[in-house]
């Protein structure tokens, strides 16, 4: 069985999600760069066929072609035998499913703010950085909360999927202008989170460790 | 501001040994670390080299690099490695602006503004860290509301006030017009249930005041 194949572009945090998830799990992963920027490759007509909304990443793995990121995570985080990610335990098993919601539904316009700060495509940059403090309110107080339960992590004692779908957003928010001061619970979590052993960054979340 | 005061700026436990965050005080930009030995530092939040912020670099023992250049300076402010020349013997004079910084109370306080000698340390009793809050309200706003609570005084920086779930000693600090952040401490031996009823009294109170603006 060959290993899955993920069309990536080095700069967009979902495919940083899914190569994230693949190295904190020792998923192997095979690689293929698409030049996003400023090539548009992933609109081409061979792009276009394998997934007619002409979004990254894409992973193609046997019979499947994967297109949406949170089905991708599960995907990439179910093919570890360990499932580190993906802990059995119901309770937590919930949990785990009300983040990633939270992260697919309200987190997106921090993908968005970012990509208007960066990228320069159209929006309202104010409007969607203001939503993502907004947003991340909301995790900090749930992590603050999680602390004092004497829990580290999104949905329980342990690292989960959760945690790392939600990681990028508040690790990238310096590139919308949002600064992390007001994210105490976050700003440690974060912490938590960067010495998972095969934690890998990506360009804007700088590497100290 | 007038005079020297000290100002909160974290709760001392969310500064780990061996981390930075960035902060403000009414508008002023400050980096607050703690070096590998466990002590604080409260500076500029500037890098003499080009001024990008040091909070977004990290601390490497008792230095703390800038993430652009990777420029370290030791705890007395003093720049010590030049990644980009290392074999110059750094002069002495190129310097991290620094504030006076003291932990009391479970807190990390800072006397402002930069500069200035700081006036007597205060010296708080012991006190367990319930949590830091960032209000989108104004300073006489949320001094009104924390007031209006049992036996609440404010003195300087300092709110001290009894909510239904035991003393509170809050420190406040104003970030900028429209932003104050409360680092929220209560009496040791506080169970984790009663921390997590401070929280929701801490979020009740965030609701309001920022409803009143809104209003
Ligand atoms: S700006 Fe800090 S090292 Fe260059």
């Amino acid at each position: 069985m060959s290993a899955p194949l993920l069309h990536n572009y080095d700069l967009d945090e979902d495919c940083y999600r899914a190569r994230l998830v693949a190295a904190c799990t020792g998923v192997a992963l095979d690689l293929r760069n698409v030049d996003m920027f400023p090539g548009a490759e992933h609109r081409s007509d061979a792009y276009m066929r394998l997934n007619p909304l002409g979004t990254l990443p894409i992973l193609q793995d046997e019979t499947l072609v994967l297109t949406q990121p949170e089905a991708i995570l599960r995907r990439l985080a179910a093919l570890d035998p360990e499932r580190r990610l993906l802990p059995e335990d119901e309770v937590i098993a919930a949990r785990i499913d009300d983040w990633l919601a939270f992260w697919a539904q309200h987190l997106a316009v921090a993908k968005a703010a970012r990509e208007i700060a960066l990228m320069a495509t159209p929006g309202d940059l104010a409007a969607l950085s203001a939503r993502t403090a907004r947003m991340l309110r909301v995790m900090e107080d749930h992590m603050t909360h999680q602390t004092i339960r004497g829990l580290g992590f999104f949905a329980g004692p342990e690292l989960t999927l959760a945690d790392l779908a939600l990681f990028p957003a508040f690790a990238l928010s310096r590139d919308h202008g949002l600064d992390h001061d007001a994210f105490p619970a976050l700003r440690l979590w974060a912490r938590r989170v960067r010495l998972t052993p095969g934690f890998i960054t990506m360009p804007g979340i700088p590497d100290y460790h | 501001m007038t005079g020297t005061q000290w100002v909160p700026l974290a709760l001392a436990r969310d500064i780990a040994p061996g981390t930075s965050a960035g902060t403000m005080v009414e508008d002023a930009e400050i980096v607050v670390w703690r070096d590998t030995d466990g002590r604080a530092h409260a500076w500029e939040d500037r890098c003499p080299h080009r001024g990008m912020k040091l909070s977004f670099g990290f601390v490497r023992g008792d230095h703390i690099a800038c993430l652009y250049h990777g420029w370290e300076f030791d705890e007395g402010g003093i720049c010590r490695k030049i990644p980009a020349h290392p074999d110059l013997e750094v002069p002495g004079s190129i310097c991290a602006a620094r504030y006076g910084c003291t932990e009391t109370g479970g807190m990390i306080w800072a006397a402002l503004p930069l500069g200035t000698d700081p006036i007597e340390v205060p010296a708080l009793p012991d006190a367990v860290p319930v949590r830091s809050i960032t209000l989108e309200a104004g300073l006489i706003t949320v001094a009104d509301m924390l007031l209006n609570e049992e036996n609440a005084v404010i003195e300087g920086a300092l709110a001290t006030l009894d909510c239904a779930h035991g003393p509170l000693a809050i420190g406040v600090q104003p970030i900028r017009p429209g932003t104050v952040a409360l680092h929220i401490t209560t009496r040791p031996g506080a169970s984790a249930e009663t921390l997590l009823a401070i929280c929701d009294w801490a979020e009740t109170l965030r609701r309001a005041a920022e409803k009143e603006i809104a209003a």
